[in-house]
């Protein structure tokens, strides 16, 4: 059986599973083939286990009852389901967001709004010659995304793949698992401050001396060779630069030298579908308000938590109280809280109500975004009736 | 730890004693690393207590070589993500399964010599490696291009 693996923005589409053994997966995507029955949510309301049928009327009331509710979460479920909850939110008026407020929104908005030159993943290995990972280390984020797509495999223009026909580039603020990998035909630039390196990148191209100029200057050289180079930015490029804008600028004046496309790395699975589908319907890609008809930093799921604005939250597919400082996670308390989730997680261990749901991609069937912005079709192995669309249709049913 | 045939040497009897069938004590460290020889071919190491302290460095010296495949490479599961770097860039796979490996996939052939099982590397095939058997060369990609050092050679 060939499965598509929901694991990460990589969506690899080669995993084998056979007599029992899974096969190509790396040990992230394994995870989830192989432990996907462990850890299931079980319907609780006030940490009571009741039918799935009163968890929902349970949410539904909660939901009827909220003056301010936010709908949160929704990176690792199917495009079908997030269109569901962006109209569950707008039926509500309530806020909508999900991780990418603190991922990488704001480098696929860009992307979206067509201000920086993109490519798909299967353009990068059949045409890139330099390839450069900002602030972006796959092996931790998406450990096939340099085997599968970039550096090592051979493509259709570039035959003799990373030992020739390839140029790689790693900036990052220290010497990660991906920068020990840049040894023939690279190099890694550790950086105290992203923004001098892209300062370096102008002054450079201005024939003056900077920083980073010996470095810059050979890479700038290096994509004149090509007709194909692809910069890879993940969360580092975003906190390490103030203002996203400057770099913006320089993919556009790096587009003057040779071409350069930008493709963000380093995120869950579906995270670009929720961030498409939310501009699709309201030109904002996050941490958007029906209310105020507008998108903005204070209405971002931490925020709106820390400043205490909310009076409920639907959690759907991630987990705040371990991913969120404990400061922030802490505030759910005060609020009442609804997770639909298919594992037993922290923040279902003390939410309101637990509605469980379906793995997507395992238990439910569907469409996700890879992080070139490719849709493709999940296929389930086997398909669960109580899944994520299910559940918010009942919901919506309900109010 | 990388082995070399100097380190074994230096902890041998050398005596030049010919018991093992060798003419010297190096050209012996050399066939044990090869794994052309065993330690216990050496007499002198085991029947000399003299010997006795410099006998135990040695085992716990050559304890690898037992784990090692006939290649003389050494797969550290714990270490491995299944990030499948080893099974791309393998030279053997990207002649064989231009389809495949080479074009980034997993592998489509029966007999990899790499394949990423339940999350970890495996040896599928050793006999394909390019340094299998008397003609080998002494290739060493699949490591350079492990991120955690979880493949590692014998010989460093």
């Amino acid at each position: 059986m060939i499965m598509i693996c929901p694991g990460c923005s990589c969506l690899c589409d080669d995993i084998t599973i056979k007599d029992g053994k899974i096969f190509n997966a790396c040990r992230r995507g394994e995870e989830i083939f192989g432990r996907y029955k462990e850890n299931r949510a079980r319907a609780m309301v006030d940490g009571k286990e009741v039918d799935v049928d009163a968890a929902i009327g349970k949410a539904v009331e909660i939901l009827k009852e909220a003056k301010n509710p936010a709908i949160y979460g929704l990176d690792t479920t199917v495009v079908e389901a997030q269109k569901l909850a962006v109209e569950l939110a707008e039926k509500l008026n309530a806020y909508i967001d999900d991780n990418s407020s603190f991922c990488l929104g704001e480098l696929v908005e860009a992307v979206l709004k067509k201000e920086m030159p993109t490519a798909t993943l299967d353009d990068v290995r059949d045409n890139a010659y330099v390839i450069i990972y900002w602030g972006s280390n796959p092996f931790h984020s998406l450990p096939r995304h340099m085997s599968r797509y970039s550096y090592y495999p051979r493509g259709a223009k570039r035959p003799r793949g990373y030992d020739e026909d390839r140029y790689l580039v790693v900036v990052d603020v220290r010497k990660s698992e991906t920068a020990v990998l840049a040894k023939k035909n690279a190099k890694f630039i550790q950086v105290d401050d992203d923004a001098e390196l892209v300062d370096s990148f102008f002054k450079a191209m201005d024939g003056k001396a900077a920083k980073y100029a010996q470095d810059v200057g050979i890479i700038l050289n290096e994509m004149k060779k090509a007709d194909f180079n692809v910069i890879f930015g993940g969360l580092g490029l975003k906190y390490g630069l103030k203002d996203l804008k400057m770099f913006v600028e320089l993919v556009k004046k790096l587009n003057e030298v040779a071409p350069v496309y930008f493709i963000p790395a380093g995120f869950h699975a579906n995270m670009r579908g929720f961030n498409e589908t939310l501009f699709e319907k309201t030109g904002y890609v996050n941490k958007y308000s029906f209310r105020d008809g507008s998108s903005d930093d204070s209405f971002a799921f931490t925020e709106l938590l820390m400043n205490e604005k909310i009076d409920a939250a639907l959690i759907v597919g991630t987990d705040p109280i371990y991913s969120l400082p404990h400061d922030v996670s802490a505030k759910l308390g005060k609020i009442k809280t609804i997770v639909v989730d298919p594992r037993m997680s922290f923040t279902a261990r003390v939410a309101d109500v637990v509605i469980p749901s379906a793995i997507s991609g395992i238990e439910m069937s569907g469409t996700m975004v890879r992080s070139d912005g490719v849709r493709i079709k999940l296929e389930a192995i086997e398909e669960r009736e109580v899944n994520d669309i299910h559940i918010l249709k009942k919901i919506m049913e309900g109010l | 730890m990388a082995l070399n045939p100097m380190d074994i040497y230096k902890l041998l009897p050398k005596t030049n004693c010919k018991k093992c069938g060798e003419a010297t004590c190096m050209s012996f460290a050399f066939k044990l690393l090869n794994r052309e020889k065993r330690l216990e071919d050496c007499k002198p190491l085991y029947e000399d207590k003299k010997y006795e302290r410099q006998r135990k460095k040695l085992e716990e010296m050559l304890k690898p070589l037992e784990e090692a495949t006939e290649t003389g490479l050494i797969v550290n599961e714990d270490l491995c993500v299944g990030c499948g770097n080893c099974v791309v860039v393998c030279p053997v796979h990207v002649e064989k399964d231009p389809k495949g490996a080479a074009v980034g996939n997993g592998p489509t052939i029966d007999d990899p010599i790499l394949r990423v099982e339940d999350g970890v590397v495996k040896v599928i095939n050793m006999q394909a490696c390019r340094r299998y058997g008397k003609n080998r060369v002494l290739c060493v990609v699949c490591r350079e291009n492990c991120p955690t050092d979880a493949i590692r050679f014998l010989e460093g």
